[in-house]
């Protein structure tokens, strides 16, 4: 039998029931859905990921993407696949009608994207990136710009990309030098872009750049970054492609995602690159920041689908390799007696439930997450829009980090399962664990999110994020109180949220004092902390909805899948939930240790 | 051209399979269900008569309310119109029974449906239907042909293939090799959202008989856990196959 790597069944309880997808159909937007044609989708989705993603996910990482010539050689899988998405709607699916776009919505897309990221998390991003590309030349390009550009990237024949680290400025994008100099039609750009993701392969027709960079004599730091549409090749008059003076000078070799090219860019060594300009000048980085939540769901979505490939993959292992006994009610082993299969040893169930908590938790979140990106922007009342949009702010970096962070330790748990074998290339467990490992790093590292997270949205609008946030925890408590069998663990949550604010009120004096180094030092103690939280809300949320259907008596899914819920979010408060004790230890710890001390002491 | 595309809903065979009411019924709870593969082979076939030669498909399905979800994918890859008779499906010749009435009232060319069903692998209902109808019948169909009226058609064969020309009307039953497994069809975004729009047609069943009910379900047993022998061990391999597995 195939390897299964989604569970679907999860997928469409948690989009369908828990997150109550109608809930999104049902705006004006969205008139032209319902939830037969999503779910339809959504299997072609699989179908499609059946046959274009996963076989090709071993080969790969096998045979990585590289340099040779000036050229980027990837995975002729890579060209087909941008075509047949393409074909499939996944590029344009976002899109207005009148852009050639679908009008989909957000956490449908996201559920798509998912799907495929869980078969071969080497392949989406190609597509991602040039989705993305095409977002801002929608939003903020000109009429020539999106005429000239984005159709052929809708249909995948196109690439596109996001250029903004140099050399000298990744996090600090206020350091960036790229250079634009006003020219006759347009631009001209000279600079030096790496970590490029997508960012050329041999077979593209042509990749469409989008690239930070500083008209001259613009102020220094954020304020002077301008967007600018810079194609590998640019047209002629007579239409011809030719090309544009991007060169790719090298790669990266990574440990992980091999099949997803990452290059070092050139722009305008020979004087002849030519940009043109997004928007206005000098808003370049606000356009890009615009576009950053979906990029940060997007990541969190990814390192989610990559612990559930692994969660499946170790499971599979765990229910057919027997090694070693039960222990008798002596306390010993009856050799005498055939081995077991290792899903029965009680540390290997401890492993697995993890994973199980952590993959589904993270996808939870994303849906979650995307359900709130789709109702800030479509919901009829403006009110509930600002709603939405400051609780999606709220969860943008904890949704980027949960899923990255504890899904790297959940992989970790699913190679342990495989034993010796978890650590060879014949097992595809030590894949997903070299692949995940970027998540935490990709589109603002843990450590920025932390700070995005206490810094600027815990803090915005006076603590409004955190109050809307915590009534919408505050209703699942509420709910789970009503149902006998959930009441426990009703109270225990509740007595984690009270937590959560006795630590901000140790913290947040240190704002009223202006000493936001002391406040922002333990940032990613705390982000660890309340993702904690959050995930154990969405665990009583599911476990509300499974208890239901099970009183009910609905039949869409087995009694084992709802009670296997139930079960999931009690180890999660077993297991998960009570280390946000000794992490609030540490955050209301008053010793400093990490502000002002001295760098010598690191000898 | 007018072609009738008929589809099973079965399955997907990644499902795990359990029986209720005393092994009796098939529990339907958190399965899966996919077009019969064979069904889907001739579906591609003909979206190829309709690209190539303008011809109409239509596809029909026996079943409750619970199968509309994959003629809906049908409609999705192409098909123009879909039926549902709404019953039951039972045995296979009350399923081709059903199946001929709405041939009848639909003057159809050619009529497609998979030479068995990946659930009851039964392979009666084309060569019944093609009886009720008193047409040209061609099954374990892997290759068709049509120019005008005249067939050529490919038959698989033991060890080998047939070529046969006949003529419209025809009933084919149809597998893999009317098209390769690699050129089936998913549907795309677009496909889906206009098949929301297209005709579902539900027509109620005709009086028909029903010939056999299932009296009891049986799953094979589970496999066994496998035994290792060492390589020098060779007559313990021979006494456990004599013995144990009983196969020599």
């Amino acid at each position: 039998m195939a390897q299964q790597y989604v569970d679907m069944d999860t997928l469409k309880f948690l989009l369908y029931r828990v997150h109550d997808l109608q809930t999104v159909l049902d705006q004006a937007r969205y008139a032209d859905y319902d939830q037969a044609s999503v779910d339809l989708f959504l299997n072609a989705t699989k179908d499609f990921s059946d046959k274009e993603l996963f076989p090709f996910f071993r080969e790969m990482d096998a045979a990585p993407a590289h340099f040779k010539e000036g050229e980027i050689i990837v995975h002729p899988q890579v060209e087909k696949y941008m075509k047949k998405a393409g074909e499939m709607g996944l590029i344009a699916a976002l899109f207005d009608y009148e852009v050639g776009g679908l009008q989909m919505p957000n956490t449908v897309v996201s559920a798509a994207a998912y799907i495929q990221e869980t078969a071969n998390n080497h392949l989406p991003g190609y597509v991602g990136l040039t989705n993305g590309a095409a977002e801002l030349i929608i939003h903020f390009g000109s009429k020539a710009l999106n005429e000239t550009y984005v159709p052929k990237m809708l249909t995948g024949d196109w690439g596109g990309t996001m250029c903004l680290t140099e050399p000298q400025a990744g996090s600090s994008l206020s350091d960036i030098i790229t250079v634009a100099e006003q020219a006759e039609d347009g631009y001209t750009i000279s600079g030096q872009k790496i970590f490029i993701s997508g960012g050329d392969y041999r077979e593209a027709e042509n990749i469409v750049h989008l690239v930070l960079a500083r008209i001259k004599g613009a102020p220094a730091g954020t304020k002077g970054i301008s967007l600018f549409v810079v194609p590998k090749k640019r047209r002629t008059e007579n239409g011809d492609l030719i090309s544009n003076d991007v060169n790719t000078v090298g790669d990266f070799q990574k440990m992980g995602q091999k099949g997803y090219c990452t290059t070092h860019l050139s722009f305008g060594d020979e004087k002849d690159c030519k940009g043109w300009l997004v928007g206005e000048a000098n808003q370049g980085l606000k356009y890009m920041f615009m576009m950053m939540n979906g990029a940060r769901i997007a990541v969190g979505r990814g390192a989610a689908a990559i612990t559930m490939a692994a969660y499946q993959a170790s499971l599979a292992y765990a229910k057919e390799r027997p090694q070693g006994r039960s222990l008798t009610r002596t306390g010993k082993k009856d050799v005498s007696q055939e081995q077991t299969l290792i899903i029965n040893h009680p540390d290997v169930k401890r492993m697995l439930l993890f994973q199980k908590v952590v993959s589904e938790g993270a996808l939870s979140l994303v849906l979650l997450t995307a359900k709130y990106h789709d109702l800030s922007t479509t919901h009829a009342d403006p009110k509930e829009r600002e709603k939405y949009l400051l609780l999606l702010e709220m969860l943008t970096p904890i949704v980027k980090t949960y899923p990255s962070e504890m899904g790297s330790v959940s992989v970790s748990n699913g190679l342990q399962v495989l034993g010796g074998y978890g650590f060879c290339t014949d097992f595809i467990l030590q894949q997903y664990f070299r692949d995940i490992r970027i998540f935490p790093i990709y589109e603002g590292t843990t450590g920025i999110q932390s700070l995005d997270l206490l810094g600027r949205k815990v803090t915005m609008e006076n603590g409004k994020g955190v109050l809307l946030l915590s009534e919408e925890i505050g209703k699942t408590i509420r709910e789970a109180l009503g149902i006998d069998t959930l009441a426990p663990y009703a109270k225990q949550l509740s007595g984690k949220l009270e937590l959560s604010q006795e630590v901000l009120q140790f913290l947040i004096p240190f704002v009223k004092k202006g000493d936001y180094q002391r406040f922002l030092s333990d940032a990613t103690v705390f982000m660890e902390f309340f993702g904690n939280i959050v995930v154990g809300w969405l665990w009583l949320n599911i476990s509300i909805q499974a208890e239901k259907a099970l009183v009910s008596g609905e039949t869409q899914y087995t009694g084992d899948f709802y009670t296997s819920k139930i079960h999931a979010m009690k180890f999660y408060f077993k297991y998960e939930l009570p280390k946000t004790t000794a992490l609030a230890e540490i955050l209301t710890n008053k010793e400093v240790l990490t502000v002002a001390e001295e760098n010598s002491w690191f000898a | 051209m007018k072609i009738l595309v008929c589809i099973s809903n079965v399955p997907d065979t990644t499902s795990k399979i359990n029986f209720t009411e005393d092994d009796t019924k098939f529990d339907t709870n958190g399965v899966q269900f996919v077009i019969n593969p064979n069904d889907e082979f001739g579906l591609t076939r003909a979206m190829w008569f309709k690209e190539k030669q303008g011809a109409t498909i239509h596809v029909v399905s026996v079943g409750e309310v619970s199968v509309e979800p994959t003629l809906r994918k049908a409609l999705a890859i192409g098909a123009d119109e879909a039926i549902r008779i709404n019953t039951i499906p039972t045995d296979g010749l009350f399923v081709a029974q059903q199946l001929a009435e709405v041939v009848k009232n639909g003057q159809y060319d050619l009529i497609i449906a998979g030479r068995e069903s990946i659930d009851y692998n039964g392979g009666m209902v084309p060569g019944i239907l093609a009886t009720l109808l008193d047409i040209n019948f061609i099954n374990t169909c892997i290759g068709l042909e049509i120019e005008g009226d005249a067939v050529t058609a490919i038959r698989e064969i033991d060890g080998g293939k047939e070529t046969l020309a006949t003529t419209l009307p025809l009933v084919v039953g149809g597998q893999k090799g009317l098209v390769e497994e690699s050129e089936l069809r998913i549907p795309n975004m677009r496909g889906i959202m206009m098949a929301r729009k297209k005709v579902l047609n539900v027509v109620e069943p005709t009086d028909s008989i029903r010939g056999t009910e299932d009296a009891k379900f049986e799953k094979p047993a589970p496999k066994g856990a496998v035994k290792l022998v060492d390589s020098d061990k060779i007559e313990e391999l021979i006494d456990l196959l004599h013995n144990e597995a009983k196969v020599i």
